[in-house]
């Protein structure tokens, strides 16, 4: 897994490409944690070329929107595969994440 | 491979011949229970009860790739069974630490999610087995049969919601992923594992260690 990080003027996209999976997991925790520590906590997660997610995966999303919910950030997802919005709807996720089809629309809601 | 075994003749030669032969299957076998889903089909009713566990099936199950290593289920507990070679070709998992981490992950976030009753908290077993056949005795049916199939089911009774017990010999499996991993032994979900308990189960001729991972809120 790759996470290709750009910074804009109202918020930061982070594109996640290849697996998100238990070996590898850690790393995106590591960045959402240090992110939400900076006050960096209006991110976008674009997932357009994340062609796998794991459990550990959709934990450590839930972790970080819950972290900035109570920062009073914002947190958006955006260009899911129809195999990982699946996995999303099954977990009850598309209930509680603001999930947009194309990083261009979830930039606008910062 | 499944070896189904049928024979008219109580005495047959060839039944005994045929048992005989057939291989062991090593592999994990694991045991899930949703917790008072009996209790919620008398106070819920069928919608609010078949909702719930529906949806905690699917998370266990479909999120980790799960539905074609299910045996059998019995009301809200279910059997299920990888092959070492299906784990291995798991596209979810591939070894038994992935396998550990995605089953605590799952219940990290049925356990957690912010949308209160939608799913139904769970226990698990977890034990890596060796003394096990893939027979069946019955037309279309798949099944395993062993005395380590009858030990994950012992361990089961160790179990309590949010937990998940793990056979010694599991963990150990777990231990050598991260080293094949090159990862460190405590990573992710492992370090949360307890200190090795040990327990003597009843029709289980030697003792059993086993650990406990519990899933915090």
């Amino acid at each position: 897994m790759e996470i290709i990080e750009k910074k804009m003027d109202s918020c930061t996209v982070l594109s996640i490409i290849g697996r998100l999976d238990t070996t590898n997991y850690s790393i995106l925790e590591k960045k959402l944690m240090e992110m939400i520590a900076n006050q960096q906590d209006r991110i976008v997660v674009e997932c357009s070329k994340m062609d796998y997610v794991s459990s550990s995966g959709l934990r450590i999303l839930l972790m970080a929107l819950k972290k900035i919910t109570l920062s009073k950030g914002k947190f958006v997802l955006c260009g899911l595969q129809d195999n990982i919005r699946e996995i999303f709807e099954i977990s009850g996720f598309t209930n509680i994440f603001e999930i947009h089809p194309a990083q261009e629309e979830a930039i606008k809601v910062f | 491979m499944l070896h189904y075994v049928n024979f008219t003749d109580p005495n047959s030669e060839e039944m005994l011949r045929m048992l005989d032969s057939i291989p062991t299957c090593p592999g994990v076998c694991i045991f899930m229970d949703i917790n008072k889903s009996t209790d919620m089909k008398y106070e819920g009713g069928l919608k609010e009860w078949g909702r719930k566990l529906n949806n905690t099936f699917n998370v266990l199950l479909r999120a980790n790739h799960l539905q074609g290593n299910l045996v059998k289920g019995i009301g809200d507990e279910m059997m299920l069974f990888i092959t070492d070679e299906e784990l291995l070709n798991k596209n979810s998992d591939g070894n038994c630490f992935g396998l550990l981490s995605n089953i605590f992950d799952s219940l990290s976030v049925i356990r957690s999610h912010p949308v209160a009753g939608m799913f139904l908290n769970c226990k698990v077993a977890l034990h890596y087995c060796t003394e096990v056949h893939n027979i069946t005795f019955f037309e279309g049916a798949n099944d395993y049969y062993g005395s380590d199939i009858d030990l994950t089911a012992r361990l089961m009774s160790k179990s309590i919601e949010n937990r998940i017990v793990l056979s010694e010999k599991f963990y150990v499996k777990v231990q050598n992923d991260l080293i094949d991993l090159g990862m460190d032994p405590d990573s992710g979900c492992v370090k949360l594992i307890s200190e090795r308990y040990i327990e003597n189960f009843k029709g289980v001729p030697t003792s059993t260690a086993f650990r406990v991972l519990d899933v915090a809120s």
